[in-house]
């Protein structure tokens, strides 16, 4: 039997969902413009982006995208992160460089990598590969750092090597913070995308959206603001569903995300 | 000793990007690369400095800084403002809680084309997204800062005789500050590429501008240099930032 | 005057599950009197003090100090906490200065008056130091001489001294109690080392362990000023020590079936 009390708790983000497009809504009716539709007629022009066919390609186009850029820099990241932490020469390796790169836009490379690669899903995805990897790094580095170093010498006194030392104790020992990376990572890949979809302005959901604007479509505009948003949203809860389940022994951290660290 | 291996730990971080500008060089140098798509470096470097004396250049450059110094201002004030309320107040917790936690995976980029059609394309909207993607870190990491204040830490304030609602400014936002440095922190990395992005996506100044308009016309050595600019503003407001960080904390453990 | 009557505390725990910390306390302490709470861990010892600090509210019975009843916290009852709580951004100077700055006491004042007292704590010249900079004694010399700027009527120790070395804690035993003998202020010791209270204090209190209740209080007839050298060797000390440990090893006993 739930008590009303966690019962309100667990809807609260439901309710400032709905909260949230009250105000729109409430906002919409004041200014009363064309270009700002109403938070209902913007609801009512999803089903029809989802229904039509070029948009969903579209759209799923760009979500494999984001899932091969992800993976791969996820699969990269965490490895070199690991190392960084554990091997001081390694850290002092890469440190700088990461350093210097971590402030570029990512999605601003995206006229670079086109005049390269062209405005296939090559640029596209490798822009979104880049978006990831540093935050993961970032992370996976901290992790591996704050392994205790006595838990390693216990697994040396086990005569575990050096490579399952690696595998065995810092992988799971650093994995709470790698999550903390990859939960980052992941909504940066959605950003990066988007952005960069945007920027190139050739196909994917980014380009559904300015396409819309250009054409002066308010509703689908706002309707595609929502998909993305909900994507976003959607994408976060289920890793974070993921993520509890995979470090449940840990201890329980800020359960909101500190994104972009 | 400590020198010598202060020193190697220099040189081991100067190596990759001494590699990566010799390996830039050797694709132009040995015929991999044409010019026209990848300018040699010593190019690039010759143009970023006539161009970092060029009045228009500079002009660009003060249209993102201030966008920037805007956003991140206000998102500075917000986010500290609305962390330090809900980590003080139940009743704002209740509130703040589910919206934050709504928003914050949102892609904030995605509003952009909603509030050019709210806020017309001038400064205002690209300040607003600056402001909506760099508040979250900032207030979150106040939240989270304010909320671990040691309990004993503000019993001793109280038992001195400071008033209740002077604790929140005398007690708990300087014992938070090391976490709302961190938080401000990212948010000043994250205000430098979003107003680069939104002057890329739709802008008639600013250095994402001068990346884009170099880039309808292929200029490649023009793309470098304004990402060069923005990379290079990010490291000295970032290294500003870091200063004022070691002062501010310096009664506190491991800066 | 210190007046404790009837004061019970219970703590919700998860669910609708709660626990008994404090059962029933009645306590009076006369003013100027050093007295000991002792007890093991988890009787509520410190929750006692915290009440009496008006830092946590009983769920029954009521406080009162010189009469009047405890409210909330106040510039008359002086915190001295195990953990030191020193504002980490404040030098050792801006420490005990906040205080008298918070009672109105103008600038200069406030500094020639923490500057005495950090002299009489033992730490002259560390005044523009940072607590992290500190070792855990002079931390707490700190604190102690923080507190005793505002001049509260009544020190709330917190096992003060419970996180230093033995050699550390010897030395501070000694010089709190030098600091007492000056002006005798009321002194609520909580600590859970048999020889630290009776060393110390003119009563010791000794409680049960959950719910907590007062097993007895024992008058320490001991002369003043105490030297650590004599009063190990005084039978009549050893006595105290032997006994009280006990009744605390009672109390364990009944721990160990409930």
């Amino acid at each position: 039997m739930m008590s009303w009390r966690t019962l309100v708790s667990r809807l609260a983000p439901l309710l400032a969902c709905l909260g949230l497009l009250g105000i729109w809504q409430i906002g919409a009716l004041i200014l009363d413009t064309d270009s700002f539709p109403t938070a209902i007629d913007a609801l009512r022009a999803v089903p029809s982006i989802l229904t039509d066919k070029e948009s969903l390609i579209n759209i799923l186009a760009s979500l494999r995208r984001m899932a091969i850029g992800f993976g791969v820099g996820v699969g990269l990241s965490i490895p070199l992160g690991l190392m960084m932490g554990r091997s001081r020469a390694v850290a002092s390796f890469f440190n700088p460089l990461l350093m210097i790169t971590y402030p570029v836009p990512k999605a601003a490379l995206m006229p670079i990598i086109m005049l390269w690669l062209g405005v296939g899903d090559l640029a596209k995805t490798l822009v979104i590969f880049l978006g990831v990897s540093l935050p993961v790094v970032f992370h996976s580095f901290q992790g591996a750092r704050a392994v205790e170093e006595k838990m390693l010498w216990s697994g040396a006194a086990m005569g575990l090597s050096a490579g399952q030392r690696m595998l065995r104790i810092v992988l799971p020992s650093a994995l709470p913070e790698i999550l903390i990376g990859c939960r980052t990572g992941l909504v940066l890949a959605l950003i990066t995308m988007i952005t960069s979809e945007m920027i190139a302005r050739q196909s994917g959901a980014g380009n559904i959206l300015f396409n819309a604007l250009d054409m002066g479509q308010y509703d689908t505009v706002f309707a595609m603001i929502i998909i993305v948003g909900a994507m976003g949203i959607g994408l976060d809860a289920a890793f974070e569903q993921l993520r509890k389940r995979l470090v449940r022994w840990s201890e329980p951290r800020f359960d909101l995300p500190l994104s972009f660290s | 000793m400590k020198g010598r291996v202060l020193t190697s730990d220099v040189l081991l971080g100067i190596a990759p990007i001494a590699l990566m500008i010799a390996v830039w060089q050797a694709l132009i140098s040995f015929g991999y690369a044409p010019a026209t798509l990848l300018p040699p470096p010593g190019q690039v470097f010759m143009r970023l400095v006539r161009q970092l004396g060029n009045n228009e250049y500079q002009q660009d450059i003060a249209a993102t800084l201030f966008r920037l110094f805007a956003g991140f201002a206000i998102a500075v004030v917000l986010g500290v403002g609305i962390g330090l309320a809900a980590a003080a107040s139940p009743a704002v917790n209740a509130v703040v809680r589910p919206i934050v936690r709504v928003l914050a995976p949102l892609p904030k980029v995605a509003l952009y084309p909603a509030l050019l059609l709210l806020l017309g394309f001038g400064h205002e909207s690209k300040i607003t997204l600056v402001v909506a993607d760099a508040l979250f870190p900032i207030l979150l990491s106040t939240y989270y800062g304010a909320s671990m204040v040691e309990q004993k830490l503000i019993w001793s304030a109280m038992a001195a005789g400071t008033p209740p609602r002077q604790i929140l400014f005398k007690v708990v936002l300087p014992a938070a500050m090391p976490s709302v440095l961190t938080g401000c922190r990212i948010g000043l990395v994250i205000s430098c590429i979003v107003v680069f992005l939104a002057e890329m996506i739709t802008s008639t100044d600013g250095l994402g501008h001068v990346l884009v308009t170099a880039a309808r016309t292929f200029r490649a050595v023009d793309m470098f240099v304004p990402l060069i600019t923005i990379s290079l503003l990010g490291l000295i407001l970032n290294g500003l930032l870091q200063w004022l960080r070691s002062y501010l904390l310096r009664g506190f453990p491991e800066v | 005057m210190i007046e404790i009557s009837g004061v019970s505390q219970v703590f919700q725990t998860s669910g609708r599950q709660s626990h008994l910390a404090l059962s029933n306390i009645s306590l009076t302490i006369q003013d100027g009197a050093f007295v000991s709470i002792l007890g093991p861990s988890g009787c509520g010892k410190s929750t006692l003090l915290y009440i009496v600090g008006g830092f946590v509210a009983p769920s029954q019975g009521t406080t009162r100090v010189k009469g009047k009843a405890i409210t909330g916290p106040g510039p008359d009852r002086g915190p001295v906490f195990q953990e030191f709580a020193l504002f980490p951004w404040k030098s050792v100077l801006g420490n005990v200065m906040y205080g008298p700055r918070q009672q109105g006491v103008s600038s200069a004042e406030a500094e020639a008056q923490s500057r005495q007292l950090i002299e009489m704590v033992g730490l002259k010249g560390f005044e523009h130091f940072y607590p992290k900079e500190l070792s855990g004694g002079m931390k707490q010399r700190v604190a102690l001489a923080r507190t005793l700027a505002y001049h509260p009527a009544v020190l709330l120790m917190d096992e003060p001294f419970g996180a230093l070395d033995a050699h550390t804690r010897t030395r501070l035993q000694n010089d709190l109690l030098n600091i007492w003998e000056r002006d005798r202020k009321t002194v609520l010791f909580v600590t859970h080392s048999v020889e630290e209270a009776v060393f110390l204090s003119d009563k010791v209190v000794v409680m049960t362990r959950s719910p907590g209740r007062i097993k007895r209080i024992i008058d320490i007839d001991l002369p003043r000023p105490r030297r650590r050298a004599e009063l190990l060797l005084d039978p009549h000390y050893q006595k105290y020590v032997v006994d009280i440990e006990g009744m605390i090893d009672d109390t364990s006993e009944d721990e160990l079936h409930p």
